[in-house]
């Protein structure tokens, strides 16, 4: 007994221990923020004393790109979502409930994508946004994103539905339905935990997505936030007080989004992983 | 499956097109055609303007440089570096954390594993500048720690020591992804028969033999993508080792993607650094067919 509440004990302190080691870093972000100039280089790692607003403020006020970042950020990311959950809740239905011939073959070309990251195809994907008139515009960083979300995307949503049992779908078309209709009343309804599971995934990828949008925005009014991260440091190379109360408010929005839906996230990401 | 509709299997094809057209359109063209494209220009001299004509052709020549090239070379061989520390440091920490942490919960335990994965969700760009922070050599960690312990009075400048830049990064890439793979054992773990386990320490196993003949065995699917992951995941490190320096000091740092980057968008070399993408493309598939046709199945025996 006595030896099993050592186990229990050090089980607590060594989680304890590395989380914190594990945590340190963003710690030391964040309270590196609210120190003054002065504190950040004679104690960069201690708590901040006395504790300023001021530099927040600052980057908050309307002199900053900060704003703009963050729109930019939510609006390439919300775009790549919708698209993929669009297209891939549409093409998930054509490769799991309509019947037709060389259906598997489909379903294999999409999969083949799973094996081409995207900085494989990066130079020739310039080149042809190039042609199309798509560099410098969101929407070429927008649709690149969705096409390499769509293959992972396809094969979660396909093996949902895939799931569902056809008896629904009988009962849909004795009623007089359709296709369409039993898409839109029936797998619409049944695939929150699906396409939250996809928002999820999608969402990480598209937010902290940097080579591409480096590649294609090169005017400062469109970068997104990790762009805007890697621009902030170099411009403010001195002002560390200044960089740690800029990242920490970039990444406010992705650790407001993890621990809110923590489980939720860490489910969708490692299960996408273990299917994928 | 049966045939829901009367009108035929005609009617079918249609419905099935128009359900996938929008996916196969923008999945063709953004992500199959480049692949092709880049594998075609890897073949020329070509800046990424003008007419790809039979002046520029080259062969496989821009192959044949890119195995002649130092710079090259030391980017392989960080990558399969990444590949062998992930394998050896990472993944086996992320098992035993996994093993210490993830098999009974008490307080505190769910707080304590959502800090563990937080890193794997924070942006590769912020998780690396903020790295670079703690590794400044004016008044980073360790300089810190040096000037307490010791009189030494130097700064301690790993990043900007082509010794030593390497392996700073490579702790940075243990950080940003241990959670990911630890989250995957304990996913792994709850699959582990308890009987089996049970079973095997009455026959007088000790915990090593339990770990080794009952857990590990069982978590072998769970094994087998994790490292699958950390290889393709290694294969493209972009993002860290630009944010903390771009592939420098001295080209020291550079792996495939930024030497792609470095040496053919930067430079506008598209034939050139088209015949890296391609190494990169080549290496990830020929490790994929390998791995699927060795370990993954080699299970089903």
């Amino acid at each position: 007994m006595k030896s099993k509440k050592i186990k229990h004990l050090f089980r607590v302190i060594f989680s304890a221990v590395t989380a914190f080691l594990m945590f340190f870093p963003i710690l030391t972000v964040i309270m590196g923020g609210f120190k003054e100039k002065g504190q950040i280089f004679s104690d960069p790692f201690g708590i901040p004393r006395p504790p300023t607003i001021e530099t927040f403020v600052e980057i908050l006020g309307s002199a900053s790109s900060y704003w703009v970042l963050l729109f930019n950020s939510i609006f390439i990311t919300g775009a790549t979502i919708s698209i993929v959950i669009i297209f891939g809740m549409l093409a998930g239905v054509g490769l799991s409930r309509i019947k037709v011939p060389g259906q598997q073959l489909v379903y294999n070309y999409f999969l083949l994508g799973l094996l081409f990251p995207l900085t494989v195809a990066i130079l020739p994907l310039f080149l042809q946004l190039r042609s199309l008139g798509l560099i410098g515009s969101r929407f070429g960083v927008i649709l690149i994103e969705a096409a390499f979300n769509l293959p992972l995307s396809i094969f979660i949503l396909t093996g949902f539905f895939k799931n569902i049992p056809n008896e629904l779908q009988d009962a849909c078309y004795i009623d007089g339905g359709t296709i369409f209709i039993f898409f839109r009343k029936i797998l619409i309804p049944l695939s929150t935990p699906v396409i939250s599971t996809v928002t999820i995934i999608v969402f990480v990828a598209s937010w902290n997505q940097f080579m591409l949008p480096l590649l294609v925005l090169s005017d400062t009014k469109l970068y997104t936030i990790p762009l805007g991260v890697m621009q902030y440091q170099g411009q403010y190379a001195s002002g560390w007080n200044q960089i740690m109360a800029f990242i920490t408010l970039s990444m406010l929005p992705i650790a407001i989004f993890y621990f809110i839906l923590q489980k939720y996230v860490v489910e969708g990401l490692t299960s996408g992983a273990i299917k994928g | 499956m049966i045939s829901y509709t009367k009108e035929g299997a005609k009617k079918n094809a249609l419905v099935f097109i128009l359900f996938i057209a929008p996916a196969f359109i923008l999945f063709t063209l953004f992500v199959v055609t480049p692949v092709f494209q880049g594998a075609y220009y890897s073949l020329f001299n070509w800046k990424g303007a003008g007419p790809l004509d039979k002046e520029k052709f080259l062969g496989l020549d821009n192959f044949i440089k890119l195995f002649h090239d130092k710079y090259f070379l030391t980017a392989i061989s960080n990558n399969i570096k990444i590949v062998i520390y992930s394998l050896c440091f990472q993944l086996p920490v992320a098992f035993i954390f996994a093993l210490l942490i993830g098999r009974k919960s008490f307080t505190g335990s769910i707080l304590f594993r959502s800090l563990y994965f937080f890193p794997y969700v924070l942006t590769e760009i912020i998780g690396g500048v903020i790295w670079k922070f703690i590794y400044n050599p004016q008044f980073g960690l360790l300089t810190q720690f040096s000037k307490f312990f010791t009189d030494a009075k130097n700064e301690i400048a790993l990043l900007g020591n082509p010794d030593t830049a390497f392996g700073a990064i490579f702790l940075v890439i243990f950080w940003k992804y241990i959670g990911f793979h630890m989250i995957l054992y304990i996913a792994g773990l709850q699959g582990v028969p308890r009987e089996l386990e049970d079973a095997a320490v009455i026959d007088g196993a000790n915990g090593m033999q339990v770990i080794w003949n009952v857990i590990l065995p069982s978590m072998r699917n769970v094994i087998t993508i994790s490292v699958f992951l950390s290889v393709i995941g290694s294969f493209n490190v972009f993002d860290i080792v630009w944010a903390m320096g771009q592939g420098g000091p001295v080209h020291s740092t550079e792996t495939l993607v930024t030497y792609l980057y470095n040496f053919g968008y930067k430079r506008f070399a598209f034939g050139y650094g088209s015949a890296v993408a391609i190494v990169i493309f080549f290496v990830c598939l020929v490790f994929n067919l390998l791995y699927q046709k060795f370990i993954v199945g080699d299970k089903d025996k």
